[in-house]
């Protein structure tokens, strides 16, 4: 068996550690000790922990052919993934009315949407849907 | 017993024009509602209380029952044309629905979808105004112990689902269950990982993982595989062949007995409170692959996959009454929701029901068969409709699905920080994914998790913390014996992968 | 003793209510007001706050909104009000006990406490009862606790910490040796009482229909006071152990809040309260009355609940 680096080898070390890290400091910080139970608090989250860290430990010694997909698509997830953040963040301050045609019109932009037609129903048309019909008809607060 | 001149009159309300109409306005609501991504059934549920509050109790009841119905065909939709499914039993409809649809065979996959969906709904009603006096007892006899055996069963059956590695799955399974845990612990309630987080106190939301995990991390990974190029977010290939865009009667008698066996998985998890559609539906499919003789076919678009799936989660629906009506125990949190509109309108439902008001119970069951009928009529249309929606630009269908997921989990949770909540979920379901771990067994996993936690600590405190007690639960001996042969029986039919391979990671 | 200060509390706060209706009529929220439940949809909590926001809506004319913020029975809730501006558009609905043992038990690590919080009133007090199937080898209390120290122990099924604190006080003061079985509610523990798992439960209203069908029985009150359904149980401190539970319905928001504001939210939440329609959903929800202590009152109770739960923790 070769040990080179592969995608399981690595996740099976992090689960590896996270098991570890788990049930020496995560655990007895932020599970409460309670007096008299028939099940404590940490004793399912620490059974866990130890399943956690003896599989991460086999997938290291037994990886799989698991093959993770190309890097560009992970960079653009990741794109994708800081642009929603932003948007919620934004939302959170300035609310939904706001941050939403503008969270609209970046992911319809870096999809590679350039006809106005789309691009204007989806800044516009969507958001004010979306409005009319939680604020207006149901009467419920948005974001 | 009721008599029955009450029953021929209950039926009788149900049938009247006004109530009709009630039904049918409910069901299209639930269907289309159901169907918007990041809002779905319960959700079109709560949002619909408030307007029953100024009807009479049948109409308002009837209406509620045929959004709950409408909402369980509208939640396959996203599951199915986009691979988004909103709640966890949906994801189980997806495995074989989006493939069929990617195939460039979006109605036929959704009519299998509505058909099995209306079939398993239709029997469970069925067991439901016939016998659900003896069941409800049948259902207090399996108690705590019972129960926790059942769970066990459960996580053993979803062996049948784990992939390419046994170790992975496992570790899916642990993740799920870990989540679980933050909240607070079932016996004493101290607050148990929250890191300050007060909000996580009753647990991390159940939208916003569901929702993250399931439908958001796809979002991202078909985002991240455009290449710039705008096409439909589906294609409705026009093969010339008028199969491809329904389902003859000749597939679905094939499926006759996959949706008889998740009718009745269905009906009886739906029984019991608080187990739910999740387990049901995934039991269901789990066992129509591993009794198929061409297990390979599943999750490429079999047909059987679907029929599984929707009739088995749909069946909960029907039987989540049973304690419900008889017992006044919601089963799920749609059943809860529909005993807040009973009590809003003075009934409190438990063991007097039938005989304080055996009319209107016999109204709602009638209101119930009604309901099925106009979900097949609704559905036929709508699915046209929703394919229809579907085939717009990929950018503005994905758009609209963020910003709707954004606000749907806003509205179920109370704030923006369940939105936060979906958005780590979306980034973790994304990683899973790409690392081969399987999302489906985390979700399962998280949303049985308290119910074994509650289960494990009662039957604790029912055998005085000694387990040698457990040869007075035979009922649950026999789910343990189960449980332990469908693991061995399902691990023995995995296709185990050559285990010298390995890949260095692609750069 | 205490029922007179309670009254005392009530009268105060009507009288108070009516000191500045006048001042109160000019005062409304700017924009929409929020009644957040700290429950979730289809409890009693929920379906009284959703009737509640409908009646004052309709009786004010306020555009009135009402949300769940659910999380640890109202911390999480209460926790986001202590933090806000107080601008009097954000009313909490919550339930006292919770948040009492919570401050209580960890109040160091909670961002709140009872002075955080300006008290507009009470919607009702919730009929806490310990009952048992009708075939029970026991009636009261006391042979409950005879009957336990007989079989080696009996299952409670309970559904909330207050209610397990309760019966610790009995076992430690007669060494009852009942054992808790923990459950997600009155619902599932009348269903392991039906089931016969368990053999006493605790339940806030839905077991009266169970007391007509001959299903069930009364064994104690857990409340101060005994119960107007079945004023022959006695409470469980007249049962000779010092302790009891009382769970109010209460509205508070953030402390600091114009009193302008919030004499008139104070009015218009009264008014709400003794209407015909939250009256009938109040006694069809929780089984109870329609009870407002008004602000003095709601304050004073939330204060002396805090020392009543050091004495369920045995402190």
């Amino acid at each position: 068996m070769n040990m080179k680096t592969t995608a399981d080898r690595a996740t099976g070390g992090f689960f590896l550690l996270f098991g570890v890290l788990l049930y020496f400091v995560i655990i007895p910080k932020y599970v409460e000790v309670a007096d008299g139970a028939w099940l404590m608090p940490s004793t399912v989250p620490n059974a866990i922990a130890v399943v956690l860290s003896i599989c991460g430990a086999l997938l290291m010694l037994k990886p799989t052919a698991h093959r993770v997909q190309n890097t560009r698509e992970m960079m653009f997830a990741g794109l994708y993934f800081t642009l929603l953040a932003a948007g919620l963040l934004l939302m959170s301050y300035v609310g939904f009315v706001y941050a939403a045609p503008v969270l609209a019109l970046a992911v319809m932009l870096l999809i590679g949407e350039r006809r106005p037609f789309w691009l204007l129903l989806g800044v516009v048309g969507l958001p004010a849907g979306i409005w009319w019909l939680v604020a207006y008809v149901l009467e419920r607060a948005l974001p | 017993m009721v008599d029955l001149a009450t029953i021929l009159a209950g039926f009788a309300d149900a049938f009247t024009l006004w109530n009709l109409l009630f039904v049918l306005f409910g069901v299209v609501v639930g269907q289309f509602v159901g169907a918007v991504p990041g809002i779905g059934p319960v959700m079109a549920m709560a949002i619909a209380i408030p307007f029953t509050f100024g009807l009479d109790p049948l109409p308002a009841i009837a209406f509620l029952v045929g959004v709950n119905k409408g909402g369980l065909v509208g939640g396959a939709v996203p599951a199915v044309l986009m691979n988004t499914p909103g709640t966890p039993d949906a994801a189980a409809t997806a495995m074989d629905g989006y493939p069929l649809a990617r195939d460039g065979k979006p109605l036929k996959a959704t009519k299998m979808a509505l058909f099995s969906s209306v079939t398993g709904d239709t029997f469970s009603d069925l067991v439901l105004i016939t016998v659900s006096a003896p069941l409800a007892v049948l259902a207090l006899r399996m108690g705590p112990v019972e129960v926790f055996a059942l769970m066990i069963f459960a996580f053993a059956v979803l062996s049948g689902l784990i992939g390419n590695s046994l170790i992975k799955g496992v570790i899916a399974a642990a993740l799920g269950l870990l989540c679980a845990m933050i909240g607070s612990d079932p016996e004493n309630y101290t607050p148990r990982l929250l890191f300050g987080y007060w909000e996580l106190f009753d647990g991390l939301p159940l939208a916003s993982v569901a929702i993250g995990m399931l439908a958001i991390s796809e979002i991202l990974r078909r985002l991240s595989q455009i290449q710039g190029e705008m096409k439909g977010a589906i294609e409705v290939r026009d093969t010339g062949d008028p199969n491809d865009r329904r389902v003859t009667w000749a597939e679905y008698w094939a499926c006759r007995f996959t949706m008889l066996r998740g009718a009745v998985i269905g009906t009886i998890l739906g029984a019991l409170p608080g187990i739910g559609s999740t387990a049901a539906a995934f039991m269901s499919y789990a066992t129509a692959k591993s009794t198929s003789k061409e297990p390979e076919t599943f999750g490429k678009g079999n047909l059987h996959g679907i029929a599984a799936a929707e009739s088995a989660n749909s069946a909960v629906v029907g039987s989540n009454l049973i304690p419900l009506l008889t017992l006044g125990i919601p089963g799920s949190v749609g059943a809860a929701l529909i005993i807040s509109a009973f009590m809003i309108h003075g009934i409190q439902p438990g063991p007097l029901l039938f005989q304080d008001q055996g009319r209107l119970i016999y109204g709602l069951f009638g209101a119930m068969i009604m309901a099925n009928i106009l979900n097949l009529w609704v559905g036929q249309a709508g699915l046209r409709f929703w394919v229809k929606v579907v085939s717009a630009p990929e950018s503005i269908i994905f758009a609209s699905a963020l910003l709707l997921c954004i606000v749907g989990v806003s509205m179920a949770t109370g704030g923006i920080f369940g939105v936060a909540v979906m958005l780590i979920f979306a980034g973790l379901g994304y990683l899973m994914t790409s690392y081969g771990y399987s999302v489906v067994i985390f979700i399962i996993s998280f949303f049985l998790g308290p119910r074994f936690e509650v289960s494990l600590s009662q039957s604790l405190a029912l055998m005085n913390g000694d387990w040698t007690q457990i040869v007075n639960y035979p009922i649950a001996l026999i789910l343990f014996v189960l449980a332990a042969v469908t693991t061995a029986w399902f691990l023995s039919r995995r296709t185990p992968e050559d285990p010298g391979a390995s890949v260095s990671i692609e750069d | 003793m205490k029922f007179g200060l309670k009254l005392a509390g009530a009268l105060a706060g009507a009288v108070l209510a009516l000191a500045s209706a006048v001042n109160a009529e000019e005062w409304k929220p700017s924009g929409t007001l929020k009644l957040q439940i700290g429950f979730g949809a289809g409890g009693s909590t929920d379906t009284i706050g959703r009737v509640i926001a409908k009646v004052m809506k309709d009786q004010t004319g306020w555009n009135i909104i009402a949300e769940n913020k659910t999380g640890g029975g109202g911390v999480a809730m209460f926790t986001g009000i202590s933090k806000m501006p107080p601008r009097g558009t954000v009313i909490g609905l919550g339930v006292n006990m919770p948040i009492m043992v919570n401050l209580v038990k960890r109040g160091d690590q909670l961002p709140f406490d009872l002075n955080s919080f300006d008290y507009l009133g009470t919607a009702s007090r919730a009929q806490l009862a310990l009952i048992a199937r009708a075939d029970a080898p026991f009636n009261t209390l006391a042979e409950m606790v005879e009957h336990s120290k007989e079989n080696d122990g009996l299952a409670i099924g309970f559904g909330a910490p207050p209610q397990k604190l309760l019966m610790e006080v009995v076992n430690r003061e007669a060494d009852a040796g009942f054992r808790f079985v923990s459950t997600k509610g009155e619902a599932e523990t009348q269903k392991l009482l039906l089931g016969g798992q368990v053999m006493a439960g605790f339940s806030s209203g839905t077991h009266i229909k169970y007391l007509e069908s001959g299903d069930f029985k009364m064994i104690a009150v857990a409340n101060d006071a005994r119960h107007d359904y079945s004023p022959e149980t006695p409470t469980v401190r007249e049962s000779g152990y010092g302790a009891y539970v009382d769970p109010y319905y209460f509205f508070a928001t953030t402390a600091g809040t114009d009193p302008a504001a919030l004499a008139a939210l104070t009015q218009a939440l009264d008014n709400a309260i003794n209407s015909d329609e939250v009256a009938k959903v109040i006694q069809n929800a929780a089984v109870s009355n329609p009870l407002n202590l008004g602000p003095e009152g709601t304050k004073k109770m939330m204060f002396d609940g805090v020392e009543n739960v050091k004495v369920l923790f045995g402190e």
